[in-house]
């Protein structure tokens, strides 16, 4: 899938500007977004996703403009699969319920029909049993493997994927890491704003790099890693990875 | 010695066993009695509740018209309620200080002031001269306010991530509010509402002061004829405890109910 930021800029109400001046030109499976936090990257992956609007700039995708109004936007996230951190279940509705509701009352289902792909994701992802569960009866990794389940029960173009496992126990984070590989592996577009840089090293293939709202670097993925080329990409790995065993 | 203790003393995990709740509360209920017909003792009184059943029909009516105020006051006070917790969040300012200065009014002063204010002055002012329109209609502005700040609460209650991810799947705002923010708040308003309807019970027997005959309007008729006052007001408290009682008790299972499915 192709992607294009033109000049893409956002100011909120309250403060300083958060996204500066963000153009960007690239063709790519598997995207990741990295930087330190408060950086912009949640800021920018919601207005790539329609859920929020730029203060100016532009976004294409396949070379289409997306158009920031309420009536296009609505359409454009119903083409995209959005996963958030945490909580983003609706905690009134059992696992396969959360995955039926957008398909019935967004994308014209029967429940009958809804209720299979519902059920197969399930099962295909090993959620079987789950599926009866309210989100509070779920382990952090389970609620956000059905998350994952229900954006992509829609069969979406794109699947952004905001910081999915930062919110997760160490030990869960590979079930749900192990899960987006399949996606990719399936040919699944995605792009991803993670922490896990040994995931954006081996899994994905381009890369961002934003830093207090300005793109800093930008490339390949495993060369960008064993060659940054500015200091504040060497800086941020060699923090990140200090710890790493 | 020490398994005596026990009985009265709550162990160190909170819990109350079934032959802990039954001692203390025959306990309880035994002290409460025993004060009770002390004073009654005191005052030279010996009650006789023979003569209430004389006056069965109207008390039965009396108590009908109770019920029958409060559950359509429980109705308009939902609608009024609901309309202005949205109205207080709504992005049209005048609507929202309407709401705040609606909700502020009622709640910061005594409803007796109201009964009066707005029977008297409104009530005559717009022509509403039937008494239960007028006691449902006041019942129901009082009650409104502090429906609105229950379900007002359970709305900001409501986490920004489920409005955000109702977003993110493609729900339009009439959707969201349907299929994810008054299914969220109806669980957790539930047992705060069961409660408001035990207040409204109670609140409604200050329209007497308009002279409705509901419950606490009919027992001071009766009680004005015949000066049995001790009884009749013993009475009164039994009959609205009938009434509030298994209200307190759903109120509780709700509560329970709803604290394990969130
Ligand atoms: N809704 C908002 N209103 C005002 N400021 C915001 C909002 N969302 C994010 N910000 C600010 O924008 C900056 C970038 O935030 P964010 O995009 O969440 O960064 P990151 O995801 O890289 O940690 C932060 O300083 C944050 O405080
Ligand atoms: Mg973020």
């Amino acid at each position: 899938m192709k992607i294009k930021l033109n000049d893409l800029c956002k100011r909120f109400t309250s403060g300083e500007q958060v996204l500066e001046n963000i153009s960007y030109q690239e063709e790519f499976k598997s995207l990741a977004i990295i930087g330190p936090s408060g950086g912009g990257k949640s800021t920018l992956l919601r207005i790539l996703g329609g859920l929020i609007m730029p203060t100016s700039g532009e976004v294409a995708f396949d070379e289409k403009t997306v158009t920031y109004t309420e009536k296009e936007l609505l359409k454009h996230r119903r083409n995209i699969g959005f996963v958030f951190q945490s909580k983003g279940l609706f905690n009134h509705l059992t696992g396969k319920e959360n995955i039926m509701l957008p398909l019935v009352h967004v994308h014209g289902y029967q429940k009958k029909e809804a209720e299979k792909v519902a059920v197969g994701l399930l099962e295909r992802f090993n959620l079987g049993d789950d599926g009866g569960k309210f989100p509070s009866e779920l382990s952090g990794g389970q609620q956000q493997r059905i998350a994952i389940a229900r954006a992509m029960a829609i069969k979406p173009r794109l699947l952004l994927l905001d910081e999915p496992t930062s919110a997760l126990d160490p030990e869960l984070t590979s079930e749900v890491l192990d899960m987006v590989k399949e996606l990719q592996d399936d040919g699944q577009n995605i792009i991803l704003v993670t922490h896990e840089m040994g995931f954006a090293k081996k899994a994905c293939d381009k890369i961002i790099f934003l830093v207090n709202g300005r793109l800093m670097e930008a490339g390949e993925s495993p060369s960008l890693f064993s060659d940054p080329q500015t200091p504040e990409l060497s800086g941020f790995l060699s923090k990140i990875l200090e710890w790493k065993v | 010695m020490m398994t005596i203790k026990k009985l009265f003393i709550r162990d160190g995990e909170g819990k109350i066993t079934v032959l802990q709740t039954a001692v203390n509360l025959l306990l309880a209920l035994t002290a409460f009695i025993v004060f009770f017909s002390f004073s009654l003792k005191r005052l030279g009184l010996d009650l006789d509740f023979s003569f209430l059943f004389t006056f069965r029909y109207r008390l039965f009516q009396g108590f009908g018209a109770t019920i029958l105020l409060s559950l359509t006051s429980l109705v308009l006070s939902l609608l009024i309620g609901g309309f202005t917790a949205f109205g207080n969040r709504s992005h049209i300012l005048p609507v929202s200080y309407l709401s705040k200065v609606y909700v502020q009014f009622i709640r910061g002063t005594p409803m007796i002031m109201q009964v009066y204010l707005f029977f008297y002055i409104i009530g005559t002012a717009w022509g509403v001269s039937n008494r239960f329109i007028a006691g449902v209609l006041i019942l129901s502005i009082f009650e409104g306010a502090y429906i609105s700040e229950i379900i007002r609460g359970s709305l900001e209650s409501i986490e920004s991530t489920q409005l955000e991810a109702a977003k993110a799947v493609g729900l339009d705002n009439r959707q969201t509010m349907r299929l994810i923010v008054f299914p969220q708040i109806m669980k957790r308003t539930l047992p705060s509402l069961a409660g408001q309807f035990a207040s409204i019970i109670k609140d409604s027997s200050l329209l007497s002061l308009i002279s409705l005959i509901e419950l606490t309007q009919t027992i001071r008729e009766i009680s004005s004829t015949n000066f049995a006052i001790f009884e009749c007001y013993i009475f009164l408290g039994f009959l609205y405890l009938s009434l509030t009682f298994p209200i307190s008790m759903a109120t509780k299972y709700l509560e329970r109910k709803f604290s394990y499915e969130n």
